[in-house]
């Protein structure tokens, strides 16, 4: 366990070490504060604008959630493939370490950066919104919003790990962040061009999103929480296993 | 197991001073497709002892290393480091090697220590202490906060020795180290992979096309061609056949024909060569049989200038075990 831990300390340092570290964590904070402005300068006093509306433009997937996705790709794009290109993996694997430890510390590493991510835009979300429209949340809870943000991170956790397998299998951070872009930009035609089938409801894209459950409206018919939680713990397990047997399989030459 | 026994009769055979086998290939065998790029490879490696790997081009060098250290798998065979199987437990078996595979690569926009704490942190029981102690040894104390993307390839080779060391392995495996150094680059590597080997008993497993480097650097080498074991020998004393203790000699003498018929009379004088015009025969003898050739010329009168002996170097050896077709 404490190996485990080393090893994840490891895995963040690779990430934190970087100068471009904080590039991500800056530009969520300059689009929270530029959609602050464009809100606070147009709109008019009596037009009802609270921190609950702010909270849901902050963590939705079609609003700075999107942004959010888009960052975290980018960010664990590298995790396997920079230390082929970068040719460290040589060093990396010859410790006395498993393969399967040594990629398991690299997705605990995704799965924290991505939570950082979107705790970061929550917590910009919560004090500049709160900042410009006052603290009143109008009978919302804050655990609600927590809810949401807990959405917002599975949502991007989904696109995370594909991405994690995508830089597996390819072994380039330009394929991975390539092709992780076109998936997220490809879910709504994938979903509305399938959407005659029956099948459209087991696509990972369908389920992806958890926070439709919240105003209680299925995307299709037979769809719940729960079933969209199972349908994305499934395909985490798939893109997860096939990871972990090519990462394990591997010839380094 | 046939093969095994004739192959640990051969080291016995040729080592000198033989320590205790720290590492053994066993019938290693990668194939790729259909492809045999290794078949069937055995040698041993004893403690205290520096190892060469010596064979032409794509004789399977680097990827016989690279399947010791775990990063390709092995179609076939074992490799055992003290007693533990690669295959079977790959963390212990791999805790006592320390490897450079090319040239070392690391994070470039990590400082030398932050590379070194990577390592730390990945194999247990290493202090502070011993961090200092290998940034000291490979003396990088003055840039070991550096970020590594400002060291120059003869200090990321030292950074690199720094992270093999620091689990304080008993072997050391180094794939093609010295490529890129330059020759005092070369000289300091060699030198101090004799020291560690000397004085902390590490066995050290190197491969290279370097001959005379490795002439020079190892006590012992391994030649493989096409992926098959060719032949090993112990370097430093008679480089040759070391059943028949032959020397080659160069004669010089004022009558080459004169002294020819001389020599084909004595039993086991090899002619290998003869030349008229320069006045000199080569012959391969056994040492005993020189002052008979010296009576026998000062009693025919055949004027006896010069007795040299012909070494053969390691390149000529070399040449002679892979057929000398590919180049090294």
């Amino acid at each position: 366990m404490s190996s485990m831990m080393g090893l994840v300390t490891n895995e963040w340092l690779k990430m934190f070490k970087k100068r471009s570290f904080f590039v991500a964590y800056a530009l969520i904070a300059a689009a929270i504060a530029l959609m602050l402005y464009v809100l606070h300068a147009f709109s008019s006093p009596g037009q009802g604008m609270f921190l609950p509306n702010i909270m849901t433009m902050v963590l939705s997937k079609n609003g700075i959630g999107q942004m959010v996705v888009v960052l975290a790709i980018v960010g664990i794009a590298g995790s396997v493939a920079k230390e082929h290109s970068l040719g460290t993996i040589k060093l990396l694997l010859i410790r006395s370490q498993t393969r399967s430890s040594i990629l398991t510390s690299k997705y605990i590493t995704v799965l924290l950066y991505t939570l950082t991510l979107c705790l970061f835009a929550f917590v910009c979300g919560w004090i500049g919104g709160g900042m410009v429209f006052g603290f009143d949340i109008q009978g919302h809870t804050f655990g609600g919003f927590l809810e949401s943000m807990l959405y917002l991170w599975i949502y991007a956790v989904v696109y995370a790990t594909l991405s994690f397998l995508v830089g597996i299998l390819t072994r380039s951070t330009g394929a991975t962040i390539g092709i992780g872009m076109f998936l997220l930009m490809m879910e709504s035609l994938i979903v509305t061009l399938l959407s005659r089938y029956d099948i459209v409801k087991y696509l990972i894209f369908t389920n992806a999103d958890l926070s439709v459950y919240v105003n209680g409206n299925p995307p299709f018919e037979g769809m719940s929480l729960a079933f969209s939680s199972t349908v994305i713990a499934a395909y985490l397990i798939l893109f997860l296993a096939a990871g972990f047997i090519v990462f394990q399989k591997r010839d380094v030459a | 197991m046939i093969a095994e026994e004739q192959v640990l009769t051969q080291t016995t055979d040729t080592a000198h001073k033989s320590g205790e086998v720290v590492l053994s290939v066993k019938q290693a065998t990668k194939k790729m497709g259909n492809k045999t790029i290794v078949d069937t490879l055995s040698f041993d490696l004893r403690q205290g002892e520096i190892v060469g790997l010596l064979g032409p081009n794509g004789a399977g060098k680097t990827t016989t290393i690279r399947m010791i250290v775990g990063l390709i798998g092995m179609t076939a065979g074992d490799v055992v480091v003290k007693g533990t199987s690669i295959r079977q437990d790959f963390a212990k078996a791999i805790a006592e090697i320390g490897g450079i595979i090319e040239n070392p690569e690391f994070y470039p926009y990590m400082t030398g220590n932050d590379n070194l704490k990577q390592y730390q942190r990945m194999s247990g029981g290493i202090d502070e202490a011993r961090l200092q102690e290998v940034t000291r040894l490979v003396g990088l104390e003055h840039a070991i906060h550096k970020r590594v993307k400002t060291y120059s390839l003869g200090m990321r080779q030292r950074l690199g020795i720094a992270q093999a060391l620091l689990h304080k392995p008993s072997i050391l495996i180094l794939d093609e180290p010295t490529n890129g150094l330059d020759p005092a680059g070369i000289r300091e590597m060699r030198d101090y992979l004799k020291q560690i080997a000397s004085e902390q008993g590490i066995a050290v497993l190197v491969s290279s096309h370097l001959l005379s480097e490795m002439e020079l650097m190892c006590s012992r080498v391994v030649v493989i061609q096409e992926g098959k074991f060719v032949t090993e020998r112990a370097l430093g004393a008679a480089v040759g056949e070391p059943d028949a203790m032959r020397v080659n000699i160069i004669l010089r003498v004022d009558d080459t024909e004169r002294a020819k018929a001389q020599l084909v009379q004595m039993e086991d004088i090899r002619l290998l060569g003869l030349s008229a015009e320069r006045g000199q025969i080569t012959i391969s003898v056994h040492d005993s049989d020189i002052p008979d050739i010296v009576n026998r010329f000062g009693n025919e009168g055949i004027r006896l200038y010069r007795i040299e002996e012909v070494k053969s170097s390691l390149e000529d050896e070399f040449l002679k075990w892979t057929g000398g077709k590919q180049h090294v």
